[in-house]
């Protein structure tokens, strides 16, 4: 199945079902996508076993979750690399990463994936839906983009990204001037976390400290 | 900018945390605020009048904040001040070593279109660390008057007053990018035109979604015009991943890095340490106080546990010794083989070792045990004693006098100058009064009755009692406070504290606490949410003794085995986590991170302790001094009405049979109503009385005492809670607190009789 229109509305259901939890009206469906003919569309889909629709709503089968599923994920990773790497501003990473999950094949996937250290979420706070390579990754080595409870007393690290739920969480970082960029050392994980950036020793607790993506450097 | 009339502005002082604002509000006003090494130590605005010059300006110093867009109490404060509506001329005071932070607020005074001079304090830091600031670049590029002080040590402070007047709107401008300035525009085109600040600076703090500037603009919008903005933020929002404040935050923090490249030179170096000093410290120092360290926590102990080794066994001496021996070797090979190499400072090694996971703790038990030793054993024995009794004496009984000597430590000779014949002020007092009156008048039992005359009771115990063991206390805290010791403390209670609902930064109130609940509860604003507040307030009001109370309870228990302080101390820590723990479940609310920054470590001040202990002191009298003697006065009033007697009368059967105790103890527990300690005096020689010749019955001691100290808040702790969390929410927790504290009181009876 490799047709664009069929993969967005695919992916607009996942959405939805993510923000509704789980309930997805084929009105609010057809309202959110520009997608031509969408009639169509959802009739192939239908047709092919991907979706089902019982009344007004847009279910999907288990074929189209497990497409779906991998739809999202290209889509996050290129999200997560577009932001993180590239630096891309945000404008420009929701347009492209809408492309990039059309055309990156299975490999490519695993291996941005890889790059990035198997990220769990995207930069919109999200869930990436986790690949063949992160359960194998998760034994195996040291990914390069990791929480800041992962460093060892003593390590130095770059900030990478910062996923919070908090709002608030997130303001008081940047207000201490704990942002993506910014050089740390892990000062101790004991009793608290303590970290120095610059000439600033900050503790800070478990919580936070797992919100704060960094490489090693 | 149209040039201003003389002297029509008023000087405010901002800027992060603990980076000295409050020092350089002494040097401007020559009025003290209490200063220490403890981000939050300012919770309130303190005013004054700048000296130096004409005039007289008003200056204003500010709690410290990370962002003028507020997330916490007092960090609003702050904010609001700013956004009041008169001139201003904001002194920016920043810590020279971290200038990324401090220019952050400036860029936000800058959009707020505020006259700003910029401090550079701390410079000798800077410059120790290897770091240098261009600031002739700097000042060109902000276009603004940069000053470099050194404000502990009084380095720049004519530059500060010659710069003050000059204050420009800084040169700094961000552009937030096309979405985000449009969305200011936008905004800015709502906001009514009669504001004290800019507009563009409103539009942004209302981007980032700040709620509380929402409540203040309440009655300039229109609820129309709040809907309006309301939407716009949400159209800009949709186009972002990140919460737009974060987005702004990081324009703002990238804008600045870009600044302080340009003129800040690092080079860091570590480790200035003279070698002799090092090596002193290496190899004498650490050995030294980490045998003094084992062998201090061995016999604490051996005396807690009790385990009775008859006294003169040879054993008592040497296991203390052995492990003082072990403690010591192992200590100072586990720091040599660490940090001798790293060629760090001792302050630096210091600062680490105090929240070091594991040799933090006995580190933690030692220093309880000085300040201990310092505030229960000096000030409340020795001192109170001596006030108490030769000071102030009685009315009625001469003193006795006493020796003026010293004492020679070594070979434990005293050395008699000569003899004083003073009887004590009461003493006199009260001959005096007899010439004119009897002592059965009512005049003179409201001054110098020995139950509760003003004079005799109320003044003396203020005075003689609670003076010195609270001015000690206040000793022992500053110290902590200076040096940086608590907010590493904060780290190690952290994990705890989650459990209670706090998080590590609510050591700081609860430590004051062991000083003073009343102060320690108005210190419980630093905290970031309601919930937390009120936990606060509660453990404080509930389970945390003051020094005044905490001096008698400890000097009583000397009298019984150690078991019993064990124990005293293990219920009331009990009671302190599993209140803290229900409230936490209970209580609506959220409980906050904890993010703190950690001072660096430093060698206290001595002239800063002491005067900070003297106005603490001072406020501490003026305070509580009057709650005395109005308590006292109530006491007076009670007796002599019979109501007194009247309550013993309603209560003793709950004190008799639930809690095991005489009847007499039911005056001390009323007493505590007004002082906790003082009804833990009153129920102590309740006791003695009652236990006769066979001394008194431990078991009702520890009774007793766990019931006074969980029992409510003296008064002005009580009119604190009032002010602080509404009269609902005081009285709410003094309805638990009453009848809780005699609930444990009654189950620890029954648990004790099994044994």
């Amino acid at each position: 199945m490799a047709e664009t229109n069929q993969e967005e509305i695919l992916e607009l259901i996942w959405t939805i079902e993510e923000e509704k939890n789980g309930k997805v009206e084929k009105d609010l469906l057809v309202k959110r996508t520009d997608v031509p003919s969408i009639e169509d569309v959802l009739n192939i889909l239908t047709k092919e076993g991907y979706i089902k629709i019982i009344d007004s709503r847009v279910e999907l089968t288990k074929k189209g979750r497990a497409d779906a599923q991998l739809i999202i994920r290209r889509h996050r990773l290129a999200e997560r690399l577009l932001n993180d790497v590239l630096a891309v501003n945000e404008e420009t990473m929701d347009s492209s990463a809408c492309k990039f999950e059309h055309f990156l094949d299975e490999e490519v996937t695993a291996s941005i994936c890889t790059l990035l250290g198997h990220p769990v979420s995207c930069p919109h706070g999200k869930a990436i839906p986790p690949g063949d390579c992160c359960e194998k990754a998760s034994k195996e080595i040291v990914p390069f983009v990791m929480p800041l409870t992962d460093l060892r007393a003593g390590d130095k690290a770059k900030v990478s990204y910062i996923v919070t739920k908090y709002h608030e969480r997130l303001d008081r970082l940047s207000s201490m001037g704990l942002l993506p960029g910014v050089q740390i050392r892990l000062h101790q994980r004991q009793p608290t976390y303590v970290i120095q950036m610059g000439e600033t020793q900050i503790a800070i607790d478990d919580a936070i400290a797992r919100d704060i993506y960094v490489r090693l450097t | 900018m149209s040039k201003m009339e003389t002297n029509v502005y008023k000087i405010a002082l901002v800027g992060n945390p603990n980076v000295g604002k409050s020092v350089i509000f002494g040097l401007l006003t020559g009025k003290y605020v209490t200063v220490s090494n403890y981000p939050g130590t300012t919770v309130e605005v303190s005013k004054g009048v700048c000296r130096g010059l004409d005039g007289g300006v008003e200056v204003i110093d500010t709690p410290g904040v990370n962002s003028l867009i507020p997330l916490s109490e007092d960090e609003r404060v702050t904010r609001d001040m700013l956004l009041e509506d008169y001139d201003k001329h904001v002194v920016q005071v920043v810590d020279a070593k971290n200038l990324n932070r401090g220019l952050l607020i400036t860029t936000q005074l800058a959009e707020m279109g505020l006259r700003v001079v910029l401090v550079l304090n701390m410079w000798d830091e800077l410059l120790d660390r290897g770091m240098n600031i261009d600031i002739g670049m700097l000042q060109e590029m902000l276009n603004l008057q940069i000053v470099k002080t050194i404000a502990t040590h009084r380095v720049g402070v004519s530059s500060l007053y010659s710069s003050i007047p000059a204050a420009k709107v800084p040169n700094l401008y961000i552009d937030y990018g096309n979405l985000i300035e449009d969305g200011i525009l936008r905004i800015q085109k709502i906001l009514p035109d009669n504001m004290a600040v800019n507009k563009r600076a409103l539009a942004i703090m209302l981007l980032s979604g700040d709620t509380s500037l929402e409540e203040n603009l309440q009655d300039k919008l229109s609820k129309d015009s709040f809907e309006n903005i309301q939407r716009i933020r949400d159209g800009i929002q949709a186009h972002f991943s990140n919460p737009l404040s974060y987005v702004i935050n990081i324009k703002r923090a990238n804008f600045v890095n870009t600044l302080v490249k340009r003129v800040a030179v690092t080079n860091i170096k570590e480790g200035k340490t003279h070698p002799f000093i090092r090596n002193v410290f290496f190899y004498f120092l650490v050995p030294l106080a980490s045998f003094f360290m084992g062998y201090k926590l061995m016999t604490l102990l051996t005396y807690l546990i009790s385990f009775g080794l008859p006294p003169g066994n040879m054993l008592n001496f040497i296991v203390p010794l052995a492990v003082g021996v072990i403690t010591s070797l192992g200590f100072s090979l586990y720091l040599y083989l660490r940090e001798y190499k790293a060629k760090s400072t001792i302050a630096d090694i210091l600062g680490r070792i105090t929240m070091h996971p594991v040799a933090a703790f006995p580190i933690l038990v030692i220093i309880l045990w000085i300040i201990y030793k310092l505030v229960g054993g000096f000030g409340a024995g020795t001192c109170v004693d001596f006030f108490e009794n030769k000071i102030f004496g009685r009315s009625l009984v001469p003193s006795g006098g006493f020796d003026i000597y010293i004492y020679i430590p070594f070979i434990q000779k005293e050395y008699i100058f000569t003899h004083l014949n003073f009887q004590g002020f009461n003493y006199y007092l009260g001959f005096l009064a007899q010439k004119l009156i009897s002592k059965d008048n009512i005049i003179f039992e409201l001054f110098l009755n020995e139950q509760s005359g003003l004079i005799q009771v109320g003044l003396t115990y203020a005075i003689a009692i609670v003076f010195p063991i609270v001015g000690f206390f206040f000793l022992a805290f500053g110290i902590m406070e200076d040096s940086g010791y608590l907010p590493r403390l904060a780290v190690m209670v952290d994990k705890v504290f989650k459990r209670i609902g706090l998080n590590g930064k609510a050591i700081l109130p609860m430590v004051l606490g062991l000083g003073c609940d009343t102060m320690a509860t108005m210190t419980t604003r630093i905290l970031n949410t309601r919930k937390e507040r009120i936990i606060a307030t509660l453990l404080l009001a509930l389970a945390i003794p003051c020094s005044a109370q905490l001096g008698v309870i400890s000097s009583v228990l000397g009298r019984v085995p150690g078991m019993y302080f064990a124990l005293y101390v293990f219920v009331i820590c009990t009671q302190l986590l599993f209140v803290g723990y229900l409230s936490s479940k209970v209580l609506p609310g959220v409980s906050s991170d904890f993010l703190m920054e950690i001072p660096p470590f430093r060698m206290p001040k001595l002239s800063n302790i002491f005067i900070k202990t003297f106005y603490r002191v001072q406020w501490f009298l003026k305070e509580a001094v009057p709650l005395f003697m109005l308590g006292t006065l109530a006491l007076f009033v009670a007796t002599k009405l019979g109501v007194l007697a009247f309550v013993e009368r309603m209560g003793s059967p709950l004190i008799k049979n639930f809690l095991g105790l005489p009847v007499e103890t039911t005056r001390g527990f009323i007493l505590g109503f007004l002082r906790r300690d003082y009804g833990a005096v009153s129920i102590f020689k309740a006791l003695e009385e009652t236990g006769g010749s066979s001394g008194i019955d431990p078991k009702q001691l520890l009774v007793s005492l766990v019931v006074i100290t969980l029992f409510i808040p003296c008064l002005a702790n009580f009119f604190v809670m009032i002010k602080e969390q509404g009269l609902k929410n005081a009285f709410l927790m003094f309805a638990f607190i009453l009848p809780y504290s005699i609930l444990i009181g009654g189950i620890l009876r029954i648990i004790l009789q099994r044994f």
